[in-house]
């Protein structure tokens, strides 16, 4: 019996709290715009898109150490990623905040058509080096002009050099060969 | 206006009556005493009796017939037998229509022989009082019996309800 | 008793009044509906803290309006395997049950269509009648869900019409009278002159304030629960029935339905504005009274409540339905009987 009246209690109040709870936020702020009127950017009071917001994937190359985890990572294997070992006392610059590289990117490619943008890449990049930005309008009329391949874009590499790096790491396959089938 | 109003009234009831009895779909049958019921309240609006014609459609519309469509539609999936009747047969059709003959006739004889006495007709400005006071003085005996009646019918369906 | 109505006033009673009073709510309800549609649309868009439709003009006002014109030009589909008499006539059956229900609303003291002295017992009556029309749309329909949603409908509103009754019969024995008129002119006067602060009288009624609060609680919540709507909405609950029983209709017919969901809403606002808060009284004595604002406040009055409606639906889960059954039976049906007896205790010390 106290039970039942506690329960019929229960049940009045919380609505009651959930009425609560829905009058104020009738009165709150919206907090989405007329979007191609007003741009999210540009509403007032927002210094940004939302932290979780998903969005374009950014790559900065001087920080990518071509560890191939983010194409791992990705559901839906919309990274490819090509590197090349590089030889002994040829190294690659380092990161630009301070690490070590061992391997030249030669290509980074992110397929936007097939990204579902959970954003598992960003989380396992060791060096942040992969990021989300705020930048969402980039349809194109070209599905091939959503293939972004950073490599290029930031010019890291140039040709010539991607060229240089491949001679000089089968140069270096080839010495290590002759060195194994001729012992000195 | 009131005549023509009684006998759209009446073509209703009699045009939905046939559809319950004539149709081979149960459910047009089940449907169409909505109309039966609904016209049979009309009629008695023109009589006057508006509590008894609210009555009709609260308690036929809203609730036996609720049951009625509720009974055909559960009966029908239970037994899986077709929700279309068959056709009826030539022994059940003589003996309904003679029974039909009979009562009609009689009814028929009745109303042409009793000798009706035309009463000076005065507008009741409200049904309700005169029949709240009649089921409180006379008829109270009557009133309380359907009300125990419709009580145990009430304590036995929950019997019956929770003994499953 | 004075004349009710102010169209006979004007032109007297012959067929052109007949025809303007029965036509009036009709314009009043399309009104209100596109005002309604707008306030879910708008009222659920806040709640949601987004904005709601902006494009059709200024504020997307005009929405209801594209809607309205959206439903009417849309390809009308009657299902191939439906029962066709049926199929169509169940809109129609569904909106002339709510429309009935306009017929005896007092809008003000000088009007209301039918001034019936049998109103409150009226709205009861036919609040029954459009269950015919859901359970004649769900078999019709020849689909397994609009089945389930008419028979889940049909259980729902005859358990929910108890308690109603109940209240509706409290509201009786306090006025005395089944005439909404005459129960509203029992309300005038200030404010605690409704039924929800127990009637006019001395203070003793006081002791029975609780009873008569809760009395009007019950009847919000049985409406809601009549009229199909969130929390109780298990009739078309969309995850689980797609919509119930009109999960085949679309068009003009589908528009049927959603209108009678309208109607119905007010109809339950007006009822709970007339017995419980004094209809289109002036809540402050003669401020603001007579017939004209008296339009005004009730018409306001109704919106408060359907304003109540669609803020509960954005608040509320929608229960299960042996929760249901339990609210209705084991909590509405004694609470109701309880306050029943103690109001009519109240009335017999007044
Ligand atoms: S966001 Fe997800 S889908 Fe897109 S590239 Fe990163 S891991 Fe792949
Ligand atoms: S996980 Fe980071 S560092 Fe490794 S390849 Fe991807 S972007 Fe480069």
């Amino acid at each position: 019996m106290k039970d039942y009246f506690k329960n019929v209690w229960l049940g009045v109040w919380t609505a009651l709290i959930g009425m609560r709870i829905t009058i104020d936020h009738l009165f709150r702020k919206n907090v989405t715009v007329q979007y191609p009127n007003v741009h999210p950017k540009d509403k007032a009071g927002w210094m940004d898109m939302p932290s979780n917001a998903r969005n374009r994937l950014y790559v900065d190359m001087d920080e990518c150490n071509g560890c191939n985890s983010c194409a791992r990572a990705c559901p839906v294997n919309c990274i490819s990623i090509e590197t090349v070992r590089s030889v002994p006392g040829d190294a690659p610059p380092p990161l630009a905040s301070g690490g070590k590289r061992n391997l030249w990117v030669s290509q980074f490619e992110i397929d936007f058509t097939k990204c579902c943008f959970c954003s598992l890449c960003t989380e396992a990049c060791p060096t942040g080096a992969i990021v989300m930005t705020t930048e969402f309008e980039y349809s194109s009329y070209n599905r091939y002009d959503l293939v972004y391949n950073f490599v290029k874009l930031q010019n890291s590499m140039s040709d010539e050099k991607i060229a240089e790096v491949k001679e000089k790491w089968a140069e270096h396959q080839k010495e290590k060969k002759k060195e194994a089938v001729e012992p000195k | 206006m009131e005549d023509l109003l009684f006998y759209l009234f009446a073509f209703v009831v009699i045009g939905s009556a046939s559809v319950v009895v004539l149709s081979k779909n149960i459910m047009y049958s089940a449907f169409s005493l909505l109309f039966t019921f609904f016209g049979v309240a009309g009629l008695y609006v023109l009589l006057f009796a508006d509590f008894v014609a609210l009555t009709q459609i609260m308690v036929y519309i809203g609730g036996i017939l609720v049951l009625i469509i509720f009974g055909v539609l559960l009966t029908t999936k239970i037994t899986g037998v077709d929700i279309k009747s068959g056709t009826t047969g030539k022994v059940q059709l003589i003996t309904a229509s003679v029974v039909v003959v009979i009562i009609a006739i009689s009814l028929i004889l009745l109303f042409t022989n009793v000798e009706w006495v035309n009463q000076e007709f005065v507008q009741p400005n409200t049904t309700i009082d005169s029949i709240g006071f009649a089921f409180m003085t006379k008829y109270l005996l009557p009133f309380e019996i359907a009300a125990v009646l419709l009580l145990i019918a009430l304590v036995g369906a929950t019997l019956i309800a929770r003994r499953k | 008793m004075e004349e009710a109505n102010f169209v006979f006033n004007m032109i007297g009673e012959n067929w052109i009044a007949f025809a303007i009073i029965s036509l009036l709510p009709m314009i009043f309800l399309l009104a209100y509906a596109l005002i309604a549609i707008l306030g879910e649309l708008k009222i659920s868009a806040f709640i949601q803290e987004r904005l709601g439709p902006m494009r059709t003009g200024p504020w997307g006002i005009i929405q209801p309006v594209a809607e309205v014109v959206k439903l009417l030009q849309k390809e009308d589909i009657t299902p191939d395997s439906a029962n066709k008499p049926l199929f169509n006539l169940a809109p129609f059956i569904m909106f002339a049950a709510s429309y009935a229900g306009f017929a005896v609303i007092p809008f003000s003291s000088y009007f209301v269509p039918s001034g019936i002295n049998l109103g409150l017992f009226f709205l009861l009556a036919v609040g029954s009648l459009g269950i015919i029309g859901l359970l004649m749309g769900g078999w019709a329909s020849n689909n397994k869900y609009s089945l389930l949603g008419g028979l889940r409908a049909v259980a729902q509103i005859v358990s929910y019409e108890i308690p109603a009754a109940m209240v509706i019969l409290t509201i009786a024995v306090m006025a005395g009278s089944l005439d909404l008129q005459e129960i509203i002119r029992q309300q005038s006067g200030w404010f605690w002159n409704w039924f929800v602060f127990g009637g006019s009288g001395g203070w003793i009624k006081i002791i029975f304030l609780p009873f008569s609060f809760i009395m009007c609680i019950i009847y919000i919540i049985a409406s809601l629960a009549e009229t199909n709507r969130t929390p109780f909405d298990i009739p078309e609950g969309e995850s689980e029935l797609v919509a119930g029983y009109h999960t085949e209709y679309s068009g003009m017919k589908f528009a049927m339905f959603f209108f009678a969901e309208y109607a119905n809403m007010f109809i339950v606002s007006a009822i709970i504005t007339i017995i419980f808060f004094g209809g289109w009284n002036s809540p402050f004595g003669d401020f603001m009274g007579g017939p004209i604002w008296g339009v005004f406040w009730f018409v306001s009055k109704a919106f408060v409540f359907v304003f109540l409606q669609i803020w509960l639906r954005w608040t509320l889960p929608r229960l299960r339905v042996d929760q249901l059954m339990y609210v209705s039976w084991k909590v509405l049906l004694p609470f109701s009987f309880v306050c029943f007896l103690a109001l009519s205790l109240l009335v017999m010390l007044k």
